[in-house]
């Protein structure tokens, strides 16, 4: 079902050509002017246009699926790279060529104008990450799919550290490629399990894993030696491991404040469009498989809701910038699992791109704000730097409007419909409302962090020196900025399906943009909706989308006001005292890297060293045991060989009469 | 064929036997070399007898074989002796015995 619209055949090229430009920054970037980066620059530009084109063609009803490299031709499992290009992955591939773009144009002006060393290492990495998420995102099979999710991890800690001289950047790349590694660990096992299980990881068509598992559960036949339901939920659980640690769900959110320590545009690349939106992709790629076990959407909803809280609350008490917006990612792609496992599908989808804008603005926006604040990333030390960068001022206020869920702001849509989702599923599903209850709890804590860093960076008199007097930035910091700041303020437009349900007009274009074209209907929002009330029992309540978004709504303002009446005065005061022993708790992160590194330290350390001493005692001890053995006795045998050739002689003649004669006596010659 | 096969497989057993003697007892390499030639060749005789016994050329060819086989191994055993000859002034196997372990 290869499209023939003229897009398609340079789909490839939407990935190839950061590959290129990787290496072309990576052999001769210190030839050339910016380090390399215009090479990166242009190559992101070219898949964003080509990407659009395809999704263009997309839009005129056609899917493109292309087998483009068959490297196992085995006929029982063939194994290949293909691309497939439907709604939600041309949707996507706009999304993460078009921030990557911005990105690189911004670190024009984060890394170039302040003279950072090693830019062609850091442009060579750009190019690589994106071709690395543009693959990821196109990859038409499971094990593709894998090998590109691995390499964005690759990147990202080549990114991350960066500035690999200082301690803290180089521990935490390696922090974030252990952690999100060991989820991939289970994800491993995931796609080994669904090969073994289906003999097929594709995404579409009829061979596809997630239509042989309906057929599976229709006709009762065993998946994995185990009922259907049961192996279904295994393998989603098991590749849930992966999208857990890439997209920095509890409990392995921990390498993601970390993270910080890489350059700003890194981190706005991350957090927006490569890495950490990776994992709930995955999710919405494979949803037809998701959606045929319950237990598997009750998990993801509730790691979902839960991670969306935690992460929120201790977003509240952190000082530096960065971390109060790393902290909000967390919460945020909480709130595309909760939606994810309440069966909103195309709400997850809407809040991974809404997110992906105003995100990626936040992002530069604090990075227009360090620059300004030359690398001082405490809030405590800024203040009133709204009359001096008006330009970022108002672009970053349209970001947190977003992030915190004002309407009409592009995050107040999607994240109205990712709860109202939950509501209507989770009325009849215990564990789907509470999981509604702490997304719902968490908009408070959202709309109160976020405005405490706007108020803290941007009002208020001047705390500092510097920030009395900030340092300029240039078009290429405010460009993409204002591109970011229109898209998160009317990026919600495109699917405001509150308002369709209550006045009618058919104006919730992603639905229909998801419902795409026949051509896969298997990969379809309507058909996932389909799966879920046959396989999963969700069965939506018939409620008004206007009471839950105008709860939300108040909730978030609450959240805003407090933040308002604490933090909007001249000369802000520290309350975070006020909190009590929920201070300590939240400023330690809930202790969770503490544990972790207890769980590192206490148990898996002592069990690995005894996994050695067992190792070097008892399986080296039988090896060189045999060995010993060997030496020794050889050492002795070898006396019989006495170099002089007539003894050979002698013991080959009488070891044949020996032989003849033992012939003889079984063979029965003397009988 | 007028002698009957069991003259042949005498001569190449008794063959064989002197053969055998010969490397057991001498330590001249030449003469080992000789010995070992004398039992390959009461194989041949084996080889001939049969092939005329049953009739087929089998067995003929396969002495023709062995023959060849015999002329490598004479030529691959003197040279070996000329080293020998060459390191230890003698061709007795009973000398070097250096090279065993």
């Amino acid at each position: 079902m290869a499209g023939e619209h003229i897009a398609f055949s340079f789909a490839p090229a939407i990935a190839a050509l950061p590959l290129v430009a990787f290496v072309v920054a990576l052999t001769f970037g210190r030839f050339m002017p910016k380090g390399g980066a215009f090479a990166t620059i242009l190559a992101t530009g070219g898949s964003l246009l080509l990407s659009i084109w395809a999704a263009v063609a997309v839009a005129g009803g056609e899917v493109y699926h292309e087998t483009l490299y068959v490297w196992s031709p085995a006929e029982a499992l063939e194994l290949h790279f293909g691309a497939l290009i439907d709604p939600l992955s041309a949707l996507m591939l706009v999304i993460v060529s078009l921030i990557a773009f911005l990105v690189q144009v911004f670190s024009l002006g984060y890394m170039n104008d302040e003279g950072e060393t090693g830019l062609p290492r850091y442009y060579a990495g750009m190019g690589l990450f994106s071709f690395s998420m543009l693959a990821f995102v196109m990859a038409d099979n499971v094990l593709m799919a894998f090998m590109f999710f691995e390499l964005v991890g690759l990147c990202s800690w080549l990114l991350i550290g960066f500035w690999f001289r200082e301690a803290g950047p180089a521990s935490a790349a390696k922090k974030a490629f252990l952690v999100t590694r060991f989820g991939d660990y289970f994800f491993l096992v995931g796609v080994v399990g669904i090969f073994a299980a289906f003999g097929s990881g594709l995404f579409v068509g009829d061979e596809a894993f997630p239509v042989l598992a309906e057929e599976a559960l229709a006709n009762g036949e065993s998946v994995l030696g185990f009922a259907p339901e049961t192996g279904i939920t295994i393998l989603s659980l098991l590749v849930l491991g992966g999208v857990i640690g890439k997209s920095a769900q509890f409990p392995l959110h921990t390498w993601l404040p970390d993270a910080m320590e890489g350059p700003t545009p890194v981190s706005a690349l991350i957090h927006a469009a490569t890495m950490v939106a990776a994992g709930v992709y995955l999710v919405a790629r494979i949803y037809g498989f998701y959606a045929l076990s319950p237990t598997a959407l009750a998990i993801v909803a509730f790691v979902g809701g839960f991670t969306a809280l935690l992460a929120a609350t201790m977003a509240t008490v952190k000082q530096e910038l960065k971390q109060v917006l790393a902290y909000s990612t967390i919460s945020q792609y909480g709130y595309m699992m909760l939606a994810l496992g309440a069966g909103g599908y195309v709400a997850a989808t809407f809040h991974l791109m809404t997110h992906a804008f105003f995100k990626a603005l936040l992002f530069l926006g604090a990075g227009s704000v360090i620059i300004a604040m030359h690398h001082n990333e405490n809030m405590w030390d800024m203040g009133g730097l709204k009359e001096r960068m008006p330009v970022t001022y108002w672009t970053f206020l349209a970001g947190s409007l977003a992030l915190a869920g004002i309407l009409p702001f592009a995050g107040f849509w999607s994240k109205d419909e990712v709860l109202y989702e939950a509501l209507i599923h989770g009325v009849n599903t215990p564990l789907l409302l509470a999981a509604y209850a702490m997304g719902l709890l968490a908009v408070f804590f959202t709309g109160f962090y976020t405005f405490r860093m706007v108020f803290l960076t941007f009002h208020g008199d001047p705390r500092t020196d510097t920030a009395e007097d900030p340092e300029g930035v240039r078009w290429n910091v405010k460009f993409p900025l204002v591109v970011l700041g229109t898209l998160a303020t009317v990026a919600g437009l495109i699917n405001m399906a509150p308002v369709k349900k209550l006045l009618g007009p058919d104006i919730d274009y992603l639905h229909q943009w998801l419902n795409g074209p026949e051509e896969a209907a298997a990969l379809t929002a309507h058909h996932y909706g389909d799966l879920l009330h046959d396989y999963a029992g969700y069965t939506a309540a018939d409620l008004s989308p206007l009471l839950p978004a105008v709860v939300s709504l108040g909730i978030a303002l609450a959240g805003v006001l407090l933040a308002y009446r604490l933090y909007a005065v001249p000369e802000p005061e520290q309350h975070t005292d006020r909190l009590g022993a929920i201070k300590t708790l939240w400023f330690n992160n809930y202790y969770q890297d503490e544990y972790q590194v207890w769980i590192a330290e206490g148990v898996a350390y002592p069990f690995a060293k005894a996994a050695d001493t067992f190792d070097q005692g008892v399986v080296d001890g039988v090896v060189d045991g045999v060995s010993s053995v060997s030496l020794f006795s050889g050492s002795r045998i070898k006396r019989i060989q006495t170099g002089i050739v007539t003894n050979y002689a002698a013991l080959l003649a009488l070891g044949l009469i020996g032989l003849l004669l033992l012939l003889g006596v079984t063979g029965g010659w003397f009988a | 064929m007028t002698a009957p096969l069991q003259y042949y497989l005498l001569l190449s057993a008794a063959l064989f036997c002197v053969g055998l003697f010969g490397v057991l007892t001498r330590n001249n390499a030449l003469i080992f070399l000789m010995s070992v030639e004398l039992m390959l060749n009461a194989a041949n005789v084996n080889f001939v007898a049969f092939s005329v016994y049953h009739g087929n050329l089998t067995g003929q060819l396969f002495a023709l074989f062995v023959i060849a086989l015999a002329a490598a191994e004479v030529a691959v055993g003197i040279g070996i002796f000329l080293v020998l000859y060459r390191n230890f002034g003698e061709v007795d196997v009973t000398v070097p015995t250096t090279m065993r372990w």
